[in-house]
């Protein structure tokens, strides 16, 4: 190897770091998006927002199922998991709001989906601003 | 369905893609294939019947 290559190859195996991970990764996990924000992607930022939020609106339209732990159901805590995903629409929602969707509601499966799945998003999205914020990815 | 779709395809083309070209390719792949794997599904479980409610707990 020359004395040329070798810084270059050094770059290529250790990536320039573009923020805090961890201030990235719980300003994503807080409020859907912001992580991309605060690295710079605002209109990533933005789309991802809108997406986890039309994905939370329509569950809590359908009158869906918020998850919380309960005992003696152990898919009960991935449930919740998921749903604590959202960040702080979670903690609002659950302890100011005291919701719980609405059992007899025909949308209460369908609505509870879109809750589970606006979650999961925001739990990829904190994987990906932490890469991002590390400089392992674009 | 479709909006479910429609959402979780959007995601993962801005997740995934970079360039809008490949989102554009990637939302309708994803796209076409849960609305129509979906219909596909629906459509051999209609032989099955639906069986009565479930109890409400």
């Amino acid at each position: 190897m020359t004395d040329e290559s070798e810084p270059q190859a050094a770059q290529e195996r250790e990536p320039e770091p573009r923020g805090n991970p961890m201030l990235a990764a719980v300003a994503a996990w807080l409020v859907p998006g912001a992580g991309h924000m605060i690295l710079g992607r605002w209109r990533r930022g933005l789309l991802f927002l809108v997406l986890v939020g039309v994905s939370l609106a329509v569950g809590l339209a359908l009158d869906g199922k918020l998850w919380h732990i309960t005992r003696g159901q152990p898919l009960s805590y991935l449930g919740t998991f998921a749903c604590a995903g959202l960040g702080i629409p979670y903690f609002v929602l659950r302890f100011a709001m005291h919701y719980q969707g609405d059992l007899v509601s025909q949308g209460y499966e369908y609505g509870a989906a879109f809750i589970l799945t606006g979650g999961l998003m925001n739990l990829l999205l904190i994987l990906d601003a932490w890469d991002i914020a590390r400089g392992l990815k674009e | 369905m479709v909006l479910f779709s429609f959402l979780v395809s959007t995601f993962f083309a801005a997740l995934w893609r970079r360039t809008f070209r490949d989102q554009v390719v990637l939302f309708f792949q994803l796209f076409l294939g849960m609305v129509l794997g979906g219909l596909v599904i629906a459509w051999l479980m209609y032989p099955f019947p639906a069986g009565p409610p479930a109890p409400i707990p």
